[in-house]
């Protein structure tokens, strides 16, 4: 691994998110990003993701994701979701992961996601869209 | 012993450089110029400010959410530029990918304007 995942995978072994206020979430969550995107060079030469991204956009797919949850001011959900991304980034790095679910999850699914792309599903409506995507809309 | 080291120190020989050929020389033209080359120094290398500047608004224009033509040394990045903290983030992180720098929490929370990052980055010893 480069000098520079090596020393942000040190951060993998961390304590319990437990942050006392919005404040302390908010710069946990900067943390969780930029150890993220000090993990992007290594993940790219495992997946060999050479020829289908550069890593700004893999930055930018991590932030989108980011982003996603962006309107959350709990600390405590904050907390959770953190524990959610460390565990995602782990398996990652740790190549649990396979090249097509880097690619499906994080490369193409910025478009919307895969099997929508197909034409089978271009007439279906919004509704049915947004419900295979998650139980609240 | 003691009078051993007295005697050494007594007896001391001046030092001259020895050419090859066997004959004492006198430091050579040739000698002073090597001697103003330094092949093996890494004191020099430092970037030069345009050339810093120029990779930064390089960087800078090529992220997705910057409109190129706002780009100038003096942007900040939140208030001309319109992004949010987490785009400063980004860029901080795609400026630590081109200088292969890490910039450590501290100073990375104060830089959020190209000036702040050019003056940043050229004062650091380990840019490339």
């Amino acid at each position: 691994m480069g000098e520079r995942a090596a020393a942000a995978s040190l951060k993998f072994v961390t304590v319990q998110a437990n942050s006392a206020s919005l404040a302390e979430a908010r710069a946990r969550v900067f943390e969780f990003f930029k150890t993220t995107c000090r993990s992007i060079p290594t993940v790219m030469e495992i997946y060999n993701l050479q020829d289908v991204v550069n890593e700004s956009q893999l930055r930018s797919a991590v932030s989108s994701e980011i982003r996603r949850h962006a309107h959350i001011t709990n600390p405590k959900v904050i907390d959770m979701l953190l524990q959610k991304g460390t565990e995602e980034l782990h398996n990652i790095v740790q190549h649990s992961k396979q090249r097509h679910h880097i690619i499906g999850q994080y490369v193409v699914g910025q478009r919307g996601l895969v099997h929508d792309l197909g034409t089978k599903d271009e007439g279906t409506s919004d509704f049915l869209k947004n419900f295979y995507k998650s139980n609240y809309f | 012993m003691a009078l051993r080291a007295a005697l050494i120190r007594h007896l001391r020989v001046p030092v001259q450089t020895v050419s090859p050929a066997g004959r004492v020389s006198q430091p050579s033209v040739a000698n002073s110029l090597f001697g103003s080359i330094r092949f093996m120094s890494s004191h020099d290398d430092h970037l030069s400010k345009e050339d810093v500047a120029d990779r930064v608004l390089s960087v800078v224009k090529s992220f997705p959410k910057v409109d190129p033509s706002k780009v100038t040394p003096d942007v900040h990045f939140q208030s001309d530029l319109g992004l949010d903290s987490l785009d400063n983030v980004e860029i901080l992180m795609a400026l630590e990918e081109e200088f292969k720098l890490e910039i450590p929490d501290k100073e990375a929370d104060k830089i959020d304007s190209c000036k702040l990052a050019i003056e940043y980055i050229h004062n650091h010893p380990m840019a490339s």
